[in-house]
């Protein structure tokens, strides 16, 4: 009888155990099991510059989403992001792929516009600026003076 | 029967699709057209060297700057670079705005565009989507150097017309919006304002 319930507490005990490993891996590994927080709108940059899923969009430095997925559509990166359902992005908005300080990690920046109309669900920004490629450009300078 | 009937509603379904399919493929390259006929009147009027004389100069800006009203939309670009805050502003001030922001591009580019010579301008890439397209271009300067430049256009009726370039990865709206909006928030419109001013009369 004893013994039935020192495995049952075990067990018990190894379930809660399973259980915290398994809220803490969602959590720290930012996964979206229910997949309902926000909308999701497209953006496409000629050149995505290693930007990576997970990635953060930023409106004035404050974050509101985050980047889903990446493709290569017709030699442009298409970006997938996921926006907060609280922000409202115009159809005239910019995004740009930007850098944290100068070598630091890349991030979407969005300038929000102010047409009368509102992107919907799958919407596109249209504008946007690829990462700027730093070394390209002191490359035309070292190179470029002949 | 049944066989013929199949045929004729399938040729009929082509048909449809070829008539869908035909005014597409008149579209194609008609930005890139647009584009490329003001480009190439700018050069012409750079490389003119009867126009090249310094008693000239006045002439030759006044010229380009027309060939450029022509293609560019400064409603549009001064509209979107004050976004949000375009909608705040009286049709008066918006006028009003339009002709600053008119000058400054002005003052701040076709200086820099009249002192290019012998460049060439090199058209590879065009996106069509609804009304809107990119057409990217690559400016190649003597020393070999390739500067890419994007024109991001909108269809108004039949004229094709530029909201926005993008130079060297970077757009023009953009950069204004940024200083302009930062601007108002620090202080008001009207300083944003009397800043253009002082930056057009200089």
């Amino acid at each position: 009888m004893k013994k039935i319930d020192l495995e049952l507490a075990v067990g018990i005990f190894l379930l809660i155990g399973i259980l915290s490993i398994g809220y803490l891996s969602v959590k720290l590994g930012h996964l979206d099991l229910t997949g309902k927080r926000g909308y999701t709108i497209h953006a496409e940059f000629e050149k995505a510059g290693g930007i990576k899923p997970g990635a953060v969009v930023e409106i004035a430095g404050v974050e509101v989403g985050s980047i889903k997925n990446i493709r290569l559509n017709n030699n442009a990166a298409l970006i997938e992001l996921t926006l907060d359902d609280t922000v409202k992005i115009h159809d005239d908005a910019i995004a740009s792929i930007k850098t944290k300080g100068l070598i630091g990690e890349k991030f979407i920046q969005i300038t929000p516009g102010g047409s009368e109309n509102i992107l919907p669900t799958g919407g596109k920004i249209r504008d946007t600026e690829s990462a700027v490629d730093i070394e390209e450009l002191i490359s035309k300078f070292v190179f470029g003076k002949v | 029967m049944i066989k013929s009937k199949l045929s004729l509603a399938l040729l009929a379904l082509i048909a449809v699709f070829s008539l869908a399919w035909l005014p597409l493929r008149a579209d194609a390259g008609e930005p890139t057209n647009q584009v490329k006929e003001t480009v190439d009147a700018v050069m012409n009027i750079l490389n003119d060297k009867e126009l090249r004389k310094p008693e000239k100069q006045k002439e030759r800006r006044t010229l380009i700057r027309q060939t450029i009203i022509k293609r560019f939309d400064f409603e549009e670009m001064a509209k979107r670079s004050l976004a949000a805050h375009w909608k705040d502003r009286t049709p008066a001030e918006q006028k009003e705005f339009v002709a600053l922001y008119s000058d400054l591009l002005e003052n701040t580019y076709i200086r820099k565009i009249e002192r290019y010579e012998n460049e060439k301008v090199v058209y590879y890439d065009e996106k069509l989507d609804g009304d809107y397209a990119v057409v990217k271009t690559k400016i190649i300067k003597k020393e070999g150097i390739s500067i890419p430049v994007e024109y991001r256009i909108l269809r108004k009726k039949d004229k094709w017309e530029v909201y926005d370039i993008i130079i060297e990865g970077i757009s023009l709206v953009n950069n204004y919006r940024t200083q302009f909006t930062q601007i108002i928030r620090s202080g008001s419109y009207n300083d944003l304002v009397k800043r253009l001013r002082e930056k057009v009369i200089k």
